[in-house]
């Protein structure tokens, strides 16, 4: 009765993760996968959570159990044994989803560079348009994002629509992100850069491909930049 | 020579630290330097940058083994000692669970 109070309050807790920044309502595959891996860990957390209560419940409730069932081999089991096999299980899912989100791949993608300074984002299309504190994308389509600074360093994060990569000084990170339809999303900056970081934040539009034409003028999709050195991970 | 110090209880875990800096701060600097990108291909085709990233990773296991090896010497003189080649051990196994991802995840973006 309890348990199924707890979830019933959990999920009424959830249910009010929305918005626009909300990395529980995904708009693109990197966002997907990295929510995905969040309710796995959800889910371990809280059936990790579940036998150690149950097992100090027994501890009071029926200590011959524990008795019986040995001190050492309690310790080897719960503290070695059921740990490693978890961390094991989330360590390889992380890596994996890590390779697919912030390992950009050879393949052609539309460029938008990204620059970050105390405290806006300046955003500029293969055209040469510019904006400021947003951002056009087109939707169902790779964009890859080109992030540097011209001070501090910056954290670029879409919550809806992918990871986060650290917009650094001197030198140039790539993050690729997807919007799988039309919309608005929030993005914000995610590396404290100084007193205005909390309100250091941007709008991400996403447009149907001929409307986002339209918005950012002429460009050349088929620019043949070289792809800069980033350093995956954080 | 017999050292009756509490430091040795984090003897392995400090080589396991040292490797941790140590490959951070390569990788790091190979993706600068674009490592990454220079094959060699009297290895079948392996980068600079993964070559120097396991020598630093082989280095350090071999100092972690050998660390385990003198600990497991004295490791019959008294409790501290026990613990000490107990931690080392761990420290071992914590430094293949932590680093092996060099041999197979991509190095740069």
């Amino acid at each position: 009765m309890f348990r199924f109070g707890a979830i019933a309050a959990g999920g009424l807790a959830l249910s009010a993760c929305a918005g626009p920044l909300s990395a529980l309502q995904p708009e693109g595959p990197a966002a997907r996968g990295i929510g995905t891996l969040w309710w796995v860990m959800l889910a371990a957390g809280t059936a990790i959570f579940l036998v150690v209560a149950s097992v100090l419940m027994l501890a009071f409730v029926r200590p011959a159990w524990l008795r019986r069932f040995g001190e050492a081999r309690l310790i080897l089991w719960g503290g070695l044994v059921v740990p490693l096999v978890i961390l094991s299980g989330l360590v390889t899912a992380a890596l994996a989803l890590g390779e697919r989100v912030l390992v950009v791949g050879r393949g052609e993608a539309l460029r938008i560079e990204a620059v970050a300074r105390q405290w806006t984002w300046r955003f500029r299309y293969p055209g040469g348009y510019e904006t400021d504190d947003l951002l056009h994308l087109p939707a169902g389509r790779d964009v890859d994002i080109v992030l540097t600074s011209e001070d501090v360093i910056h954290g670029f994060w879409v919550p809806r629509l992918g990871g986060k990569l650290d917009a650094i000084p001197g030198h140039v990170n790539v993050i690729r992100l997807r919007a799988d339809r039309p919309g608005t999303y929030g993005g914000v900056c995610a590396e404290y850069c100084g007193i205005g970081h909390a309100p250091m934040r941007f709008s991400v539009e996403a447009h149907e491909p001929d409307a986002f034409a339209r918005i950012v003028g002429p460009s050349d999709d088929t620019r043949q930049d070289t792809a800069p050195d980033g350093e995956g991970g954080q | 020579m017999r050292p009756r110090s509490i430091l040795l209880l984090g003897a392995g875990f400090t080589v396991w630290a040292a490797a941790f800096v140590a490959l951070y701060a390569m990788l790091s600097v190979g993706c600068r330097f674009g490592w990454h990108e220079i094959a060699l291909g009297s290895l079948g085709g392996v980068s600079l940058q993964r070559l120097q990233l396991a020598a630093i990773f082989l280095v350090h296991l071999a100092a972690g083994a050998a660390v385990v090896a003198v600990l497991r010497r004295w490791k019959d003189r008294g409790f501290l000692y026990t613990l000490a080649y107990f931690a080392a051990v761990a420290a071992l196994g914590a430094s293949v669970f932590s680093f092996a991802g060099i041999f197979f995840l991509s190095t740069c973006q």
